[in-house]
């Protein structure tokens, strides 16, 4: 591994390290989709939160194919690419009776982190 | 002792833990410390909320460009010479007269670094990260911001790789002023959804 100089920061910085992967993978879903996030508690590294989990919700757009953290953060190098969608909950799925009025949670979700509804 | 902290007192254990990790990654050659003093003074001085401001100011002034952004927002922002770390993927949210987007990160700190520099300390504190999503109106109304329930309030958990930026509506009174002048009213807290683009002066 070279070392990091002060010479290298500019580029690195301008650049960035995008988790987007260049790999042909079919979309599990679709726009207009509802799903429901998965009730998964794993003790290693998740993106998805616990107030989503069991939650049921819209996809309103697909991002694309990136890496998956659950699995990029044991390998240790992008891996297992899905696509990512932004899916909508409303606030009284998430929160029932003490939702705030017209409110609504959008939240990126990936393939493996989401069931039909 | 007349105040809380002795000015003898050892670092703190996070100030301790910087200095081991950059002398172990120094000692091991994978890190020359000039390459950490020039990184700071980036993120000090060149990287920071004013340049998300001219994103917001050309965006109130070019409907193409607006167009372009609501689209494609990493290759809009980067038009203007603005990507890279934390900012790789940038998703765009307009605020309306119908709807309010506030941007969090519950999981941890994400933010889109090109356009608004480092979070501020409250981004990333426990609180905001667990009430933003619960209670926004709330949260708002704290930071100023009264919202009419008739206003759909969404709020972007950025969990994931996407990062996010609200362009904030144009305030009144702003008709002929220059692109250099609205970027002036534009905040920080605008552009994530925690405040108003500023009126124009009297």
């Amino acid at each position: 591994m070279p070392t990091l100089t002060p010479e290298m920061v500019p580029g690195l910085v301008a650049a960035g390290a995008s988790c987007r992967m260049d790999a042909e993978v079919a979309p599990k879903f679709k726009v207009g989709d509802t799903v429901r996030a998965r009730d998964i508690n794993p003790l290693s590294h998740t993106r998805l939160p616990r107030y989503i989990r069991g939650r049921t919700g819209r996809i309103v757009h697909d991002h694309g194919v990136f890496a998956f953290p659950d699995t990029s953060a044991e390998s240790g190098t992008h891996s297992d690419p899905q696509h990512v969608y932004s899916v909508r909950f409303e606030g009284s799925e998430l929160w029932g009776s003490h939702a705030n009025a017209n409110s609504c949670v959008y939240i990126d979700l990936f393939d493996d982190y989401i069931d039909p509804a | 002792m007349a105040h809380d902290h002795g000015h003898n007192a050892p670092p703190s254990d996070t100030a301790m833990r910087a200095k081991a990790l950059e002398t172990l990654l120094t000692e091991k050659g994978l890190l020359d410390p000039a390459a950490i003093d020039a990184l700071v003074e980036t993120y000090e001085t060149r990287v920071g909320p004013r340049n998300g401001a001219r994103v917001v100011a050309r965006a109130w002034t070019d409907s193409d460009y607006k167009a372009r952004l609501l689209e494609d927002g990493t290759g809009a922002i980067a038009e203007l010479g603005f990507s890279g770390v934390q900012g790789e993927d940038m998703v765009v949210v307009e605020n309306t007269d119908d709807v309010h987007n506030l941007v969090t990160c519950t999981l941890c700190s994400c933010y889109p670094w090109p356009t608004l520099g480092l979070p501020p300390i409250w981004f990333k504190s426990a609180p905001y990260r667990a009430r933003s999503v619960i209670d926004p109106r709330g949260v708002l109304r704290e930071f100023g911001v009264e919202l009419s329930e008739d206003v759909e309030v969404r709020v972007w958990d950025s969990n994931a790789e996407l990062r996010y930026l609200v362009l904030p509506q144009r305030p009144a009174g702003t008709e002929g002023m220059s692109e250099d002048e609205l970027a002036g009213l534009v905040t920080r807290d605008s552009m994530i959804g925690t405040g108003l683009a500023q009126a124009p002066a009297g």
